[in-house]
């Protein structure tokens, strides 16, 4: 074990001297993470704020009653409506980018409805805002039918009992549309599980990182194998284990370094909000072995330094893009989000939402055992390997 | 011009023989596309999941209406835990819980609850009108077929049936939609169109970069300063290196456009309009990377700086995030980048029909930057071949 630790703490000396573990390990993931969250920041984290418009030039019983059902729903601030007097301002507005979206109520509208007749209701929208729009669409359906229900209400008992209307049945259609009210909808607010932008950038880069970071640990076994200083630290009274555990042990230091680093920089930096650190310092632990592991088999594999570089670089990136580091990948329960668990890395980010919102720090250890089986599965195989090729 | 030519060959030899950069340039960035065309294919819908307790009539009326709503993408669930935990975690923005015995309770009079849950943050209000709104349709269909029956005293089924038929052609407020501007993203524009021009910008600018670690390892294996002595002038040097970038970047981009083109249908506009942008832009990446090879002593310091380098710009000239949904100083510091310059060019070409004419200013741009970076390129190797 000493000589293990001898090793480990040579190549670490080399690494601090020579730069580019330090610019892949903590410079590359913190400006990268800095830059995607100036850059999608605000794209991330910003709650819909939603401004609508109404042009009313009814001005009849049924304008009134949409109107003030809208000014019902802003006071309870889903949106803020400012009016109109023409659907030229209201488009004006819309150019502005002052709101998104405006009902316009046509002159009418209140008698076509009264006397049964069709009458339409216009949502004109910004071309690039369609989600409000639809949002919009979907207010004024629903007053929509509450309107068709009083007229379907008054069909239906025509219908049914074959014969002109009584006079009350306009007085059904209503009270029909008050039922309206016997559902509800029960909101149960969900917990938040899921990272915010600006932690989720600083971990998928670091995440991301972390791989290449490693590689300069058990690469380094490769290095000295083609600059021939292998052979004489074979002939040394240092077991086969002492060396390769010497090289696991500083790419297993060098991650924890930098990602220690990162987590403490970006959260004084930047602000992002690891959560617990027991339960982040699980996952970086996990996480970090399954890196060793699978960058261990890949130098296990490569026949040279450069090609493991190279083949190192292909699995992390892979790895990477597949696990989510970049953008969330997947939907729901699709193949592309079960695509995603075969990587560490979804795990990885997983585990940090699972810590999120105040959670206790053991909500981390699901994600960290199931990193867990990517390190032991990979870090067993490239042990086996890594020994039988120094024994070649 | 030989010597040009010679130098650049050998560059793009050593590149294509490197199995790893075959992935990069040839595989990933399709990949990427692909994978960015199936994660957010065209529209950005927010998820809507739905676990429905009991199959019914009101269940089936409500799902086929959430299903209608263009607004929102609706996905079914299987369990009422896995939709929770999908709200949680984010896979959909809300979920709508339909429970059992809905049509027992609506015959009835009893009022139902139907379940909804949202995260804290993002679109959950909206949605829950946007459900509010399919769910309040279809249950007042329903009332009118109580109140109907309460007062006719036929049946509810019956009720129900000509409630149902009447709808169909019952006269109402109808609720029309319309859109107002240029559609910054047209209907017509295909769920791959966008990403690929963003990806070829970025993979262009990275692989061109990337080719600055060949630069130093020439120089560090002495290859330069023995080219140096021959009668070749830096120029010459600087000229073949920056053409052999050129080169590659080139092939990977009309690789990019030409692939992309047959398998997923991209329109890239006009021809000519594309090819120039992508020549000049590719001009500017083999400045870039031959100055990047000019600076940098160490290879993998050269390569973590080239990532930065290539994925930041590309995150603030657009390729991550369209540029015009960034507030407007973010966009003023986009156009600092050429990868904002390239995108403006394609989506001119492509959203808008536009020729070489239209995108004179962009191609102008890129050019400077091409010529600049170059010139500073070949003054920089020049210090540092003269002086190691």
């Amino acid at each position: 074990m000493g000589a293990a630790a001898r090793i480990a703490s040579k190549d670490l000396k080399l690494r601090i001297r020579d730069r580019s573990a330090f610019i892949i390990g903590i410079f590359a993931p913190l400006a990268l993470a800095f830059i995607f969250n100036v850059v999608f920041g605000g794209a991330f984290s910003a709650d819909l704020e939603l401004e609508y418009g109404l042009v009313d030039l009814d001005g009849g019983d049924v304008a009134q009653a949409f109107d003030e059902i809208l000014t019902e729903i802003e006071s309870d601030g889903l949106f803020t409506l400012s009016r109109f007097d023409s659907p030229a301002e209201a488009e004006a507005a819309i150019e502005a980018d002052e709101i998104a979206a405006f009902f316009l109520l046509e002159e009418g509208l209140s008698d076509a409805v009264i006397e049964g007749e069709n009458a339409d209701l216009s949502v004109v929208g910004d071309i690039d805002a369609q989600t409000s729009t639809q949002i919009a669409a979907s207010i004024a359906e629903q007053f929509g039918a509450g309107v068709s229900s009083t007229q379907l209400a008054v069909i239906t008992a025509f219908a049914l009992i074959d014969g002109p209307p009584p006079e009350e049945s306009a007085a059904w259609g209503q009270e029909a549309a008050a039922r309206g009210a016997s559902y509800s909808l029960v909101d149960v607010s969900a917990e938040t599980r899921q990272l915010d932008g600006t932690t989720y950038f600083a971990a998928g880069m670091a995440v991301f990182f972390l791989f290449f970071t490693v590689q300069f640990g058990v690469v380094g076994l490769l290095e000295e194998e083609r600059d021939g200083t292998l052979a004489r630290l074979l002939a040394a009274p240092i077991s086969r284990t002492s060396i390769v555990g010497g090289k696991a042990l500083l790419s297993f230091a060098l991650g924890v370094i930098s990602m220690t680093v990162l987590v403490v920089a970006t959260q004084l930096l930047m602000g992002a909000d690891w959560g617990p650190p027991a339960g982040v310092f699980l996952l970086i632990v996990t996480g970090v072995l399954s890196a060793v592991a699978i960058m261990g088999l890949v130098a296990s594999v490569a026949r040279t330094p450069d090609g493991a570089g190279n083949l190192g670089a292909i699995i992390a990136v892979t790895l990477g893009l597949l696990g989510g580091v970049f953008f969330p990948v997947g939907q729901g329960d699709d193949f592309l989000s079960k695509l995603s668990y075969l990587t560490p890395h979804a795990w990885f980010m997983r585990g940090l939402g699972d810590l999120s919102g105040g959670a206790e720090w053991t909500a981390a250890i699901p994600a960290a055992a199931a990193i867990m089986v990517f390190a032991l599965v990979f870090g067993v195989t490239a042990w086996v390997l890594l020994k039988r090729r120094l024994n070649r | 011009m030989r010597k040009i030519l010679a130098i650049a060959g050998s560059n793009v030899r050593r590149m294509l023989r490197e199995k790893s950069n075959i992935f990069f340039v040839f595989i990933f960035p399709l990949a990427l596309i692909l994978l960015i065309g199936a994660q957010f294919g065209g529209d950005f819908d927010p998820g809507v999941g739905v676990w429905v307790a009991e199959d019914g009539v009101i269940a089936a009326s409500i799902l086929e209406e959430l299903e209608a709503d263009d607004s929102i993408e609706l996905t079914r669930f299987e369990s009422e835990d896995e939709l929770t935990s999908a709200v949680e975690r984010g896979n959909v923005q809300a979920g709508v819980f339909l429970p059992a015995g809905m049509d027992d309770a609506a015959r009835s009079g009893v009022v139902i609850d139907v379940g909804f849950i949202t995260r804290p943050d993002g679109f959950g209000p909206q949605l829950q009108s946007v459900v509010g709104s399919a769910v309040s349709r279809v249950m007042t269909l329903f009332y009118d077929a109580q109140v109907t029956t309460e007062k006719t005293e036929s049946s509810f089924d019956d009720a129900l049936d000509v409630a149902l038929q009447q709808a169909e052609s019952a006269p109402g407020l109808t609720v029309t939609t319309s859109a107002l501007g240029e559609a910054l993203f047209p209907a017509t524009l295909g769920r791959f169109d966008l990403g690929a021009s963003s990806q070829l910008v970025l993979f262009v600018f990275l692989t061109a970069l990337a080719g600055s670690a060949a630069l130093i390892l020439s120089r560090q294996l002495g290859v330069s300063r023995r080219m140096l002595s021959t009668p070749t002038s830096t120029n010459v040097i600087v000229g073949g290196e920056g053409a052999g970038r050129w080169a590659v970047a080139m092939v990977q981009g009309l690789y990019i456009i030409v692939v992309t083109f047959i398998l997923f249908r991209v329109n890239w506009g006009d021809p000519l309009g594309a090819a120039l942008i992508l020549v000049t832009f590719s001009a500017v990446g083999a400045g870039a990377g031959v100055l990047m090879g000019a600076i940098f002593k160490n290879d993998q310091q050269a390569s973590g700086i080239g990532v930065v380098l290539s994925l930041g710009l590309a995150a603030l000239g657009g390729c991550m995030f369209p540029i015009e949904l960034f507030s407007p100083t973010m966009q003023q510091v986009a156009h600092l980048t050429p990868h904002a310059w390239a995108l403006d060019g394609f989506a001119e070409l492509v959203r808008r029909d536009g020729t070489v004419l239209d995108i004179l200013p962009e191609l102008g741009v890129l050019t400077a930057y091409a010529a600049v970076l170059l010139l500073i390129a070949s003054w920089r190797l020049r210090v540092v071949l003269t002086r190691d």
